[in-house]
C-alpha cells in the first residue's frame, strides 16, 4: 500500500557555480564570453595547433599538420604545447602569442 | 561556453598508427554529426558567428526547487532515480525532519558552504554545497548523525568520488583517530567489505554527494568510464587498525597529532588482493617486504602504489627489520640494481594497515594520496 509522506523531501543537489573570481565559488550564475570573430578563409593564414597534453592530442595534431601541408599548403601551421596542466594552471604567454601572431587556433583534446 | 565549436573524432586516438589516424580520424567523419572531420574543422573556423555566439552574457543557474512533493514514497523514490540523484538503490527519503536530525551531528550552521566539486576539476564548472545539502545526501545514504562530522570532512576536501574520466577511477577514504571506535567503523574482519553500518553509509554518502553536490556520474555527460567501477557504489572505506598496526597511524605520519580524528582521500584504480599477483606466492621463507617490492615494480607509475596490509602481514614486515613505514618505503623505492627507481618519488608509495590477523592476506592497488583533513573541525 502506497504511503503518502506528510512532508516534502529536500533536494540533494548543490549550487551550480563557477569558480572565478569574485564570487568565492558561491555564485549562482555562469558568465560566457563572445566567441572570437571567424575568418572568411584560412588560406594564407597562420593557424596554431595547440596540444593540450591529453593522451593522443600530439599524435592527432601531427596528422592534422600533415593534412594541412598536403591539402592546404598556403596555411601556415604552428605547433605548441599548452603550458599548464592538461586541465588547468595555464600561463597566459601562449594565448598572448596566439592572439598576436595567429589568425586561428585549434585545440587538440582527444583521448 | 555553450556555443564553443567542437569537432568530434573517432576515439580512441592514442592507440592508432599514423596510417590509421589519417584514414580513420583525419579523413574520417565526426561520429556525432556524420560530417567529414576536416571539412567540419575548416568550416568551424570560417562559418560566421550566430547572434548567440557574439553575445557576452550571464546565465542564471539554480539547483532547482528546494523540495519535491509531498507525494507517495514510491513516487519520490522513482523521481530521485529518474533525476539520476541516486546510485539506483533505494534511498532513505530526505524529509525535513530527517535532515534536521542529521544536522544535529555537527555544530556548523546549515547554510555554511562546505566545499565545491566537479566531475573533473578544470573541465567542468564547480558546484558548491552547504552543510544542509551534505546532510540531505547523508540521510539518503542511510547515515546516522554521529557519522556526520566524518562526512563533512570528506565533503570539505572537494574531491569527486566519480571522475568523468573514461578510466573508471575509484576513491578510497582513510579514517584515523578515536572516532573510528566512537561511531563503530569496522577495521577488523572484512574491514573493506559491507560489514559495518558506518563504513557502508559514510562511503555511500560520498558517492551520492558526488552525484548531487558535484554533478558527477551523469552518463554520457559527466561520466565516460569505459568499464565503470564497482567500488564507486560506496568507495573504499579504510578505517586503519591502529591498535594492531606495528607502525604509526597514516595521519600521524602526515603531520597530525596522535588522537586527532583525520580523514584522507586516495584516488586511482582501486585495490585488489595481493594473492592475485604472481609475486605473492606462499613460500617456505616468506619475505613480505620483497613481495611487496616485486609487486610495486609491476605497477603503473601514474598513481604509484597503495598497499593495504593486514596487521599480521605488517607485523611480519616489522620482524623483517622494517620498524617504521619510512624504512619500508625507502626499501620499496630503491631500485633493484643501479638503475633509476621505478617510481618518481617515495611519496608515490603509501602503506595502510587494516583488517584482521586470521590469515596473511593483503591488498594493493595503483592509488595516489590526495589530501588529509581534520574531522574534529566538523564536530
Amino acid at each position: 500500500m502506497a504511503t503518502l509522506l506528510r512532508s516534502a523531501v529536500l533536494n540533494p543537489e548543490g549550487y551550480r557555480t563557477v569558480r572565478p573570481a569574485g564570487d568565492g565559488g558561491n555564485g549562482k550564475s555562469h558568465s560566457f564570453s563572445s566567441l572570437a570573430p571567424r575568418l572568411d578563409s584560412i588560406e594564407g593564414k597562420t593557424v596554431y595547433l595547440i596540444d593540450t597534453g591529453f593522451g593522443g592530442s600530439g599524435k592527432f595534431l601531427d596528422q592534422l599538420q600533415a593534412w594541412f601541408a598536403e591539402r592546404m599548403p598556403s596555411v601556415k601551421t604552428v605547433r605548441r604545447r599548452k603550458t599548464g596542466n592538461i586541465f588547468r594552471d595555464d600561463t597566459k604567454d601562449l594565448w598572448v602569442e596566439v592572439k598576436e601572431r595567429g589568425q586561428a587556433a585549434i585545440l587538440g583534446v582527444v583521448g | 561556453m555553450p556555443h564553443l565549436r567542437f569537432t568530434f573524432v573517432q576515439s580512441p586516438v592514442w592507440g592508432k598508427t599514423k596510417e590509421q589516424l589519417q584514414r580513420d580520424v583525419i579523413e574520417g567523419t565526426d561520429p556525432i554529426t556524420g560530417k567529414p572531420v576536416m571539412h567540419e574543422i575548416v568550416d568551424e573556423l570560417t562559418k560566421p558567428l550566430s547572434p548567440e555566439d557574439s553575445i557576452s552574457r550571464t546565465i542564471p543557474q539554480s539547483a532547482g526547487p528546494e523540495s519535491f512533493g509531498p507525494d507517495h514514497a514510491e513516487n519520490l523514490q522513482r523521481l530521485f532515480m529518474e533525476k539520476r540523484m541516486t546510485d539506483y538503490l533505494p534511498i532513505v527519503l530526505p524529509t525535513a525532519e530527517r535532515v534536521e536530525a542529521m544536522l544535529k551531528g555537527t555544530s556548523r550552521k546549515p547554510e555554511e558552504v562546505v566545499g565545491k566539486m566537479s566531475p573533473t576539476p578544470g573541465v567542468y564548472e564547480n558546484w558548491s554545497y552547504t552543510v544542509r545539502q551534505v546532510a540531505v545526501n547523508a540521510v539518503m545514504a542511510g547515515a546516522e548523525p554521529r557519522y556526520f562530522p566524518v562526512i563533512l570532512a570528506i565533503a570539505s576536501i572537494g574531491k569527486e568520488s566519480i571522475s568523468s574520466s573514461d578510466n573508471s577511477f575509484a576513491e578510497a577514504v582513510v579514517i584515523n583517530g578515536p572516532i573510528r571506535d566512537e561511531i563503530g567503523l569496522n577495521y577488523h574482519i572484512g574491514a573493506l567489505g559491507p560489514f559495518s553500518h558506518a563504513n557502508a553509509t559514510i562511503g555511500r554518502t560520498y558517492t551520492l554527494l558526488s552525484l548531487n553536490g558535484g554533478n558527477c556520474g551523469k552518463v554520457g555527460e559527466t561520466y565516460m568510464g569505459v568499464m565503470g567501477n564497482p567500488m564507486n557504489y560506496a568507495n573504499i572505506v579504510i578505517a586503519e587498525n591502529e591498535r594492531e598496526s606495528p607502525w604509526e597511524p597514516f595521519s600521524v605520519r602526515h603531520g597530525f597529532k596522535s588522537g586527532e580524528n583525520v580523514v584522507s582521500i586516495f584516488e586511482g584504480w582501486g585495490v585488489l588482493s595481493a594473492k592475485n599477483s604472481k609475486h605473492a606466492v606462499w613460500a617456505k621463507e616468506m619475505h613480505f617486504a620483497q613481495e611487496l617490492k616485486n609487486i610495486s615494480n609491476d605497477q603503473d607509475q601514474l598513481f604509484g602504489l597503495l598497499a593495504v596490509l593486514s596487521p599480521a602481514v605488517a607485523s611480519y614486515m616489522k620482524s623483517e627489520g622494517y620498524d617504521s613505514v619510512e624504512k619500508l618505503t625507502d626499501f620499496l623505492y630503491q631500485s633493484q640494481d643501479e638503475s633509476t627507481p621505478h617510481f618518481r618519488s617515495k611519496a608515490q608509495i603509501n602503506v595502510l594497515v587494516t583488517g584482521s590477523s586470521n590469515n596473511l592476506y593483503w591488498d594493493y592497488g595503483g592509488m595516489r594520496y590526495v589530501k588529509s583533513v581534520s574531522i574534529d573541525e566538523w564536530l
